[in-house]
């Protein structure tokens, strides 16, 4: 049974997102800035998210990989995700259950913290 | 007499019990939802637009109000002839096909949207057990969306002369709680504890959104008591 490739489609839809996003950078300037930051004084764990989304709208890679590497990181490796995707799909394989180790629930947690703290040690 | 919105109102005030019938199909679960959001939606963007048109028209006749420099930090005059110099806004009739179909999507976008980030919030807070997978997730939502359409429905309200400012406050806390109820419906379809399913809802707001909800919120204090 053939399988519909979901990440496939999933990143196709966020490539448009993100070509749309390219198109409103002209406006970036008119946005608020992140209210967490203002009250605070420290970057949100999403701070420079949306300058990131701007730059690979542009097409600006260097850019995107300073204001939030994380995001660049991933969009590199989407073809990848793309490929192993279309793959499963073919071979009518299901998407595989999330791992149940705690190891792992526990470094998603530190790799979280740790783009954090990378973006408030950058003051972005 | 049935009551419309009842079961929905019992089970918002009683979210841990509200989820024990077996759950429905996938497809069952979409469509209720579906069916009793969208008009309901359909609603609230049509006066959305309506007024957003509004006051895009008096922006451009009488120039930004003063609240609006002040928080962009722009020179007023020079504001005023960027809004003078705005094109025209298209009428109402020509935007309301496209709400149509528009808010659909907007819909079936924000459901999968929930069901990504809560199902990886519940993964990492050790929820997923019992290996019950995303399709369990998509329905959890399905049917905890479909109940708080009755957020959507509260929301009208603030379109009444009046009250928008006065409700603007208890419009936002209802948002929150809406946004953690449906934590009670991934809890009792995956099989842990409702906290975990809560503390999901939180993870997905504090991984993505700790600055787009503050600026959400930011913006909708600002529009609700704007004059």
């Amino acid at each position: 049974m053939r399988r519909v490739p979901w990440i496939v489609l999933g990143l196709l839809a966020v490539g448009l997102g993100l070509g749309l996003a390219g198109l409103l950078a002209p406006y970036a300037d008119l946005l608020p800035g992140c209210a967490f930051k203002r009250a605070t004084g420290i970057a949100c764990a999403t701070c420079g998210l949306t300058r990131s989304v701007l730059a690979l709208g542009q097409g600006h890679w260097g850019e995107a990989l300073h204001w939030y590497p994380a995001l660049a990181l991933l969009a590199a490796g989407a073809p990848l995700a793309a490929l192993w995707d279309l793959r499963r799909a073919w071979r009518g394989d299901p998407y595989p259950a999330l791992p149940a180790s705690r190891a792992l629930r526990f470094g998603a947690w530190l790799l979280l913290a740790g783009i954090w703290a990378l973006q408030v040690a950058r003051g972005i | 007499m049935r009551v419309p919105f009842a079961a929905s109102h019992r089970a918002l005030v009683r979210p841990i019990g509200a989820f024990a019938e077996p759950p429905p199909s996938l497809g069952r679960a979409l469509a209720r939802m579906l069916a009793l959001w969208t008009p309901l939606a359909l609603a609230h963007a049509a006066l959305t637009v309506r007024e957003g048109l509004q006051a895009y028209g008096q922006l451009r006749r009488m120039g930004p109000p003063g609240w609006m420099s002040r928080l962009l930090g722009a020179d007023p005059e020079t504001l005023w002839e960027l809004f003078r110099d705005l094109p025209a806004a298209p009428a109402f009739g020509r935007i309301a096909p496209w709400l149509l179909v528009g808010v659909p999507i907007a819909l079936l976008g924000t459901w999968i949207h929930h069901a990504v980030w809560d199902h990886a919030g519940l993964w990492l807070l050790g929820g997923l057990k019992g290996r019950r997978g995303f399709k369990t997730t998509l329905v959890a939502e399905a049917e905890a969306l479909r109940i708080a359409a009755l957020g959507t429905l509260a929301g009208l309200l603030g379109f009444l002369p009046g009250l928008g400012a006065a409700l603007a406050f208890p419009l936002v806390l209802l948002e929150g709680y809406l946004w953690l109820f449906r934590g009670f419906a991934l809890a009792a379809r995956h099989g842990c504890a409702p906290w975990r399913g809560v503390a999901a809802t939180v993870v997905h707001a504090v991984l993505l959104g700790t600055c787009a909800l503050g600026l959400a919120g930011l913006m909708l204090v600002l529009l609700r008591v704007g004059p």
